[in-house]
């Protein structure tokens, strides 16, 4: 059986437009977003970034709600972004009510802006702290728009709003849902604005992507969100199809690219291969483009590779947006859709220098119908996406395999003095720069995969609540005690939810399949069944799942002051789920 | 200058994690990167950027001034003799 799945709606908010027209307009005009910051409270003004041109309060007045309730710049982000893409599809409530709605955000940073304002200052109820996780933004976003509908949170870091969208079209595939809202949302922090610039890979100007002389990104900020459904069932006008997507593990580093862009080049692969055409067939790339020296020519390397002699249009439009992280696989999913909607290839700003380890991207835009445009997303953790969008309906399989899946090995850790035992597993030189919850990971997926007699799984799949809290709670201690200077580069490189994810498919060689979902109470259940969903889908017949948390002793407090008891001590479960075929 | 060299060595152990190391382990003319020395990799670079701009006040603008800079604690040493501002 096949099915298309059909795009019926966008929403869009970043530093070059709150909306989708708005949006078109500064992209047909190459009109760049970057520029000092006036809304985020960081010491940092050296470093340009692609901030929305809007204060909270103006944020809140949009969406008619008291200016005086705290709420993160995420979630109000998300939730302009996503009402617009509710309202464009033509959902009314009485739909929304009728069928079964999921709406599935990326994000990393989440609440982290309130977290960050109150911390080291903590009084009164601290009733803040319950909306710091992942899980919490998304549930929040679904309530400021109105939705009452399952919410699912993927934080597979810069890469997560892609795979939020990669996600939907797999549940509509399966007959899970009948309406995916999908996409993500991220707001500046000083919390990541530090980390990145801890990596010294934030440039001081405006971003070049694939210029000779690119010293980094310019950290953005926005949300944006898709309407999905099965194309057969579409009630509103069909905007773009999906036609194919990817989601694979560069499984090289946590924060450095292989030199051959080996996860990036299976992701954009799986998404040509899964629509059948040839990569001749593609009129333009949306490259994930960053503008650090890394990136790009890794980047570089992989289009090479797949493209070879017949290049099509390449641009990067971090350098009119920013880099806005979790959000950018859904926003330069937009931008696509506008692409392929008023045909034209939207173009960054800045490139002049030509670097022979580089694609020589477009720097004018190009008037032509665009029948396939590739989209590219890749996020710390080497988690490397690819979307595939059509104009034209493209028929994807739809077939559930008919299989048992049977549990074939599992380990289970709660006491911290286990955790000594990964030596035996680990050098010295590696084991050091590894926190408790890592450690803990790494050995009950290790000592699971003995006991299924597996080497090497198909696909790696991480549920965490709060994710690397420990990372986390130590940088914003830095911050509130000693300012913004000397963060620690491990820290921050180890601080994203998918650090376990990208850690386990490092250690294993695994280039499959590598999600992280932070989905509060419910992250144990959608971990799994994911993992199931993988296997009735014929994409994977071993999949190591993960359940790990942890939560560092300040937090644990801040929670106990909101009036939430959470359990504190470590845990990690790994199982391995696998097809009895 | 020798004790700048202990210092420093006490320094990198702390900031790198290096649980398993002694001062006494580390020659300061040895290389601390590659497999034929210490096994030190580029986020370690990064670190000891942050180690010289937070004790010594030296701020290092980009990851490769330091490629000429970490060959050895020797050399770390005598760097931060001339640049100190702290």
């Amino acid at each position: 059986m096949t099915k298309s799945i059909a795009i019926t709606g966008k929403g869009i908010i970043c530093a070059i437009g709150s909306n989708p027209d708005a949006v078109l307009e500064s992209l047909c005009a190459k009109h760049s977003g970057i520029t000092r910051f006036t809304h985020l409270e960081s010491c940092h003004s050296e470093l340009p970034v692609g901030e929305v041109h809007a204060s909270d309060a103006d944020l809140k007045r949009t969406l008619g709600i008291d200016e005086n309730r705290e709420i993160s710049r995420t979630s109000l982000l998300g939730a302009i972004a996503l009402k617009q893409a509710i309202s464009e599809s033509g959902l009314t409530p009485d739909i929304l009510d009728s069928k079964r709605v999921v709406l599935i955000s990326g994000t990393t940073v989440g609440g982290m802006d309130i977290t960050e304002r109150h911390f080291g200052s903590d009084c009164g109820d601290c009733s803040y702290i319950t909306s710091h996780d992942c899980g919490s933004n998304t549930k929040e976003i679904a309530e400021l728009a109105g939705l009452q509908c399952r919410c699912l949170t993927i934080s597979t870091a810069c890469s997560s709003a892609l795979n939020a969208i990669t996600l939907g079209a797999r549940m509509l595939l399966q007959g899970e849902a009948d309406i995916v809202l999908a996409g993500g949302t991220e707001a500046l922090s000083k919390f990541h604005l530090n980390g990145f610039n801890s990596l010294m890979i934030l440039d001081t100007d405006r971003c070049r992507p694939f210029d000779a002389t690119r010293r980094g990104l310019n950290l953005g900020e926005g949300a944006a969100y898709v309407t999905l459904c099965r194309a057969d069932e579409s009630l509103g006008e069909i905007q773009a199809y999906i036609a194919g997507y990817g989601n694979r593990c560069d499984a090289f580093h946590q924060t450095a690219t292989s030199a051959n862009g080996e996860g990036a080049y299976l992701a954009m692969q799986d998404a040509i291969e899964m629509s059948c055409i040839s990569p001749e067939q593609i009129g333009y790339v949306n490259a994930h483009g960053t503008g650090t020296p890394d990136n790009d020519r890794s980047e570089s390397a992989a289009l090479r590779r797949v493209f070879g002699e017949n290049m099509p249009p390449v641009a990067s439009t971090k350098s009119l947006t920013g880099h806005t992280t979790s959000a950018s696989g859904s926003i330069e999913t937009v931008i696509s859709m506008l692409a392929m909607q008023n045909m034209f290839t939207p173009v960054g700003a800045g490139w002049e220098h030509e670097d022979s380890d580089c694609i020589k991207p477009a720097i004018e835009p190009i008037s032509k119908p665009l029948e396939f445009i590739l989209c590219n997303s890749f996020g710390f953790g080497g988690n490397d996406s690819s979307l595939l969008l059509s104009e034209k309906p493209v028929c994807l399989k739809s077939d559930k395999i008919a299989t048992d899946v049977i549990r074939t090995g599992y380990c289970k850790i709660r006491e911290e003095d286990e955790l000594a035992e990964v030596r035996q597993y680990v050098p010295a030189m590696e084991a050091r720069r590894m926190n408790k919850l890592l450690k803990a990971a790494t050995l009950t997926s290790l000592k699971a995969l003995q006991e299924s007699g597996v080497d090497k799984p198909d696909a790696i799949v991480i549920g965490t609540q709060f994710g690397m809290l420990e990372q986390g709670e130590k940088i914003l201690q830095h911050i509130a005690d000693r300012g913004e200077d000397s963060i620690s580069p491990t820290l921050f490189m180890q601080s994203t939810h998918n650090t376990i994810a990208g850690a386990l498919a490092i250690r294993l060689g695994c280039h499959g399949y590598n999600l992280t979902f932070s989905n509060g109470d419910n992250t144990r259940e959608d971990t799994i069944e994911e993992a199931k969903r993988l296997i009735t889908e014929g994409k994977a017949n071993h999949v190591l799942v993960g359940i790990h948390d942890y939560m560092p002793e300040h937090f644990c407090r801040l929670y106990e002051r909101a009036g939430k008891s959470v359990d504190g001590q470590l845990y990690s479960e790994a199982i391995i789920i696998s097809s009895s075929n | 200058m020798d004790q700048l060299i202990e210092t420093l060595k006490e320094q990198l152990i702390d900031t790198l994690n290096l649980e398993e190391i002694t001062a006494a382990d580390i020659d300061e003319n040895a290389p601390l990167f590659g497999a034929q020395g210490l096994g030190l990799d580029s986020i370690d670079a990064l670190e000891i950027i942050v180690l010289l701009e937070r004790n010594y006040g030296i701020r290092l603008k980009n990851a490769a001034e330091g490629k000429d800079i970490f060959t050895s604690v020797a050399n770390i040493a005598n760097y931060v003799a001339a640049n100190r501002t702290k």
